[in-house]
């Protein structure tokens, strides 16, 4: 295992009348190698969660471990520092942090503040707006010139350049239009396979979850309610809904069939594998 | 910046926060012009007193009033720090090398730091108690025998209630970017100098834009909705004066009567 939460609890504003509680004894361990989908409702404590993997928030109790760094209540700051180049955390609309002159010298900050060198940074700039898809001639314009959605690119590359063992992604496509999430999915998806870095994403988007996540954590009132793999988790559609989630819509196709007179049993991943197994049914009924 | 007190409303159900913004307004004026004269202990105590009952209805916590001061401690210090450099009167307390540091000195920042410790109690005490959009409406009804002299009410309640609006929203921006420039490496708080205008730099340069950026909407979203400055316009909360409400004000008089009275004839 490679992070495990262990009775992590979370307090803002500790001791003022705006006191409120947003982890309550989480524990968690996610797996080293997979793309895990963190969902829940607005104020569940999702990103609150995530907050903790680099240190940006450090728990008021309990503890976690991750890359081999244990990080408490006690932890000084300082020291944790380089746990921030290991997790890149990319936040909600990352297009606000952009500030540079050049989108190249944006995305090559990150790498310059853990004392990669000038030249690396900028090879591994340069690398990084290549695999979200940025083109070379906007290397030079000011990130501010860019439409949205390439804002976004660019901000998730300075994350990306900092070459992350872990990356967290705090509803990465949230306000993209569908051809851009999809090729924001697929990015992430292509990231944990091909260089084998562990994901977490937070989303709303089940679609996203079913098709492109391995595990799924849900959250509720700063508690961890169910933690287990996507397949298991979308198997029967009345699990989902009693969480009050709506399932995908192949899950929910795939249940109104079962209640209207087919039986189609196993795992159904998308729709061709749908098409499919109505056809058998259709075949041998 | 998450603790930052000064100005901020806490929704508590008080007399002092039912009471008619415009009257809080007027007896906070009254008592900050009473402690500009030189009305001495007495006077401040009187002072304090009549604020500390007023915190006390009010269900404030002293630890909320203290924090709410100490940012000021600081400049407290240096003040003394110039004062014990400056003033050569009064008694000398101590003295070491070929500095003495005089009794006057020592009174004087006293003095000041009375004075400050009230005003921020007397502030604290209509800001946290009174809605900002109260407040404005409060500060729209005072000025509105000015508009006779040309004085735009309505817009400088407007420009007002709107920069109120908007320190929240700033303050949480500022997080959300500190944090995302933290997870790209950036130390806000260690570092060379270099390292540390660079750190500023990728604060402030996100915080303008979004800024601007907020403006515009918020622009367009009021255009939208047929907002013109210079119309007349109805309200939907009218502010009415109870007893309790003159009672503060009348309160608020005697005190500023009183300081004069000390100041002048004692």
């Amino acid at each position: 295992m490679q992070i495990s939460f262990q009775h992590v609890s979370y307090i803002y504003n500790e001791g003022t009348p705006y006191e409120y509680q947003a982890l309550n004894d989480v524990n968690l361990d996610i797996q080293e190698g997979k793309i895990t989908a963190i969902i829940g409702q607005t104020g569940s404590g999702k990103s609150t969660l995530v907050q903790h993997l680099n240190a940006l928030l450090l728990p008021k109790t309990g503890e976690i471990h991750i890359l081999d760094r244990v990080i408490k209540a006690s932890e000084n700051p300082k020291q944790l520092k380089a746990l921030r180049g290991d997790v890149g955390l990319v936040f909600q609309f990352p297009e606000y942090q952009l500030f540079e002159e050049t989108v190249l010298k944006d995305v090559a900050f990150g790498p310059k503040n853990f004392n990669v060198s000038e030249k690396d940074a900028i090879k591994r700039a340069k690398e990084a707006l290549q695999m979200v898809g940025i083109k070379e001639d906007s290397y030079e314009k000011s990130p501010l010139e860019l439409s949205g959605g390439q804002k976004r690119r660019v901000a998730i590359a300075g994350i990306l350049a900092m070459d992350p063992k872990v990356l967290v992604l705090d509803e990465p496509t949230a306000g993209l239009d569908p051809v851009g999430t999809k090729e924001m999915m697929q990015l992430f998806k292509k990231l944990n396979s091909d260089y084998n870095k562990t994901i977490l994403i937070v989303t709303h988007d089940m679609e996203q979850v079913f098709k492109y996540c391995d595990n799924v954590v849900v959250m509720q009132d700063g508690s961890v309610k169910v933690h287990t793999s996507v397949d298991e988790f979308f198997r029967d559609a009345e699990s989902c809904e009693e969480l009050n989630i709506l399932p995908p819509a192949v899950i929910r196709m795939k249940k109104m069939l079962n209640e209207n007179g087919f039986h189609i049993e196993g795992e159904i991943k998308d729709i061709t594998a749908l098409a499919k197994a109505i056809a058998k049914e259709v075949k041998h009924g | 910046m998450g603790n930052i007190t000064l100005g901020r409303y806490i929704p508590m159900d008080s007399p002092i926060h039912r009471m008619d913004p415009r009257a809080k307004i007027i007896a906070m004026l009254f008592v900050l012009i009473a402690i500009f004269f030189r009305a001495g202990w007495i006077g401040y105590g009187v002072i304090f007193v009549a604020v500390s009952i007023v915190i006390i209805l009010a269900k404030l916590k002293p630890s909320f009033i203290w924090r709410a001061m100490k940012p000021m401690l600081f400049m407290l210090t240096f003040l003394l720090i110039i004062n014990a450099l400056v003033i050569k009167t009064g008694n000398v307390l101590f003295t070491i090398g070929s500095f003495s540091l005089y009794s006057d000195a020592v009174l004087s920042t006293l003095y000041i730091a009375v004075r400050l410790l009230l005003m921020i109690m007397i502030t604290t005490c209509l800001t946290a108690t009174t809605k900002p959009l109260d407040m404005t409406l409060g500060i729209e009804d005072l000025l509105k025998p000015f508009t006779k002299i040309k004085v735009p009410a309505h817009e400088i309640a407007m420009l007002i209630s709107i920069a109120l609006r908007f320190i929240p929203d700033l303050i949480e921006e500022t997080q959300r970017i500190m944090k995302a420039q933290e997870s790209r490496g950036v130390d806000l708080k260690e570092g060379k100098l270099k390292e540390k205008i660079m750190a500023i730099l990728s604060l402030i340069v996100p915080l303008f834009v979004s800024a601007f950026q907020r403006a515009e909407d918020l622009a367009n979203a009021m255009e939208a909705r047929g907002y013109a400055p210079g119309e007349k316009r109805t309200r939907y909360r009218i502010l009415k004066m109870h007893g309790r409400d003159y009672l503060l004000m009348f309160g608020a008089l005697c005190i500023l009567i009183g300081m004069i009275g000390i100041a002048k004839f004692l």
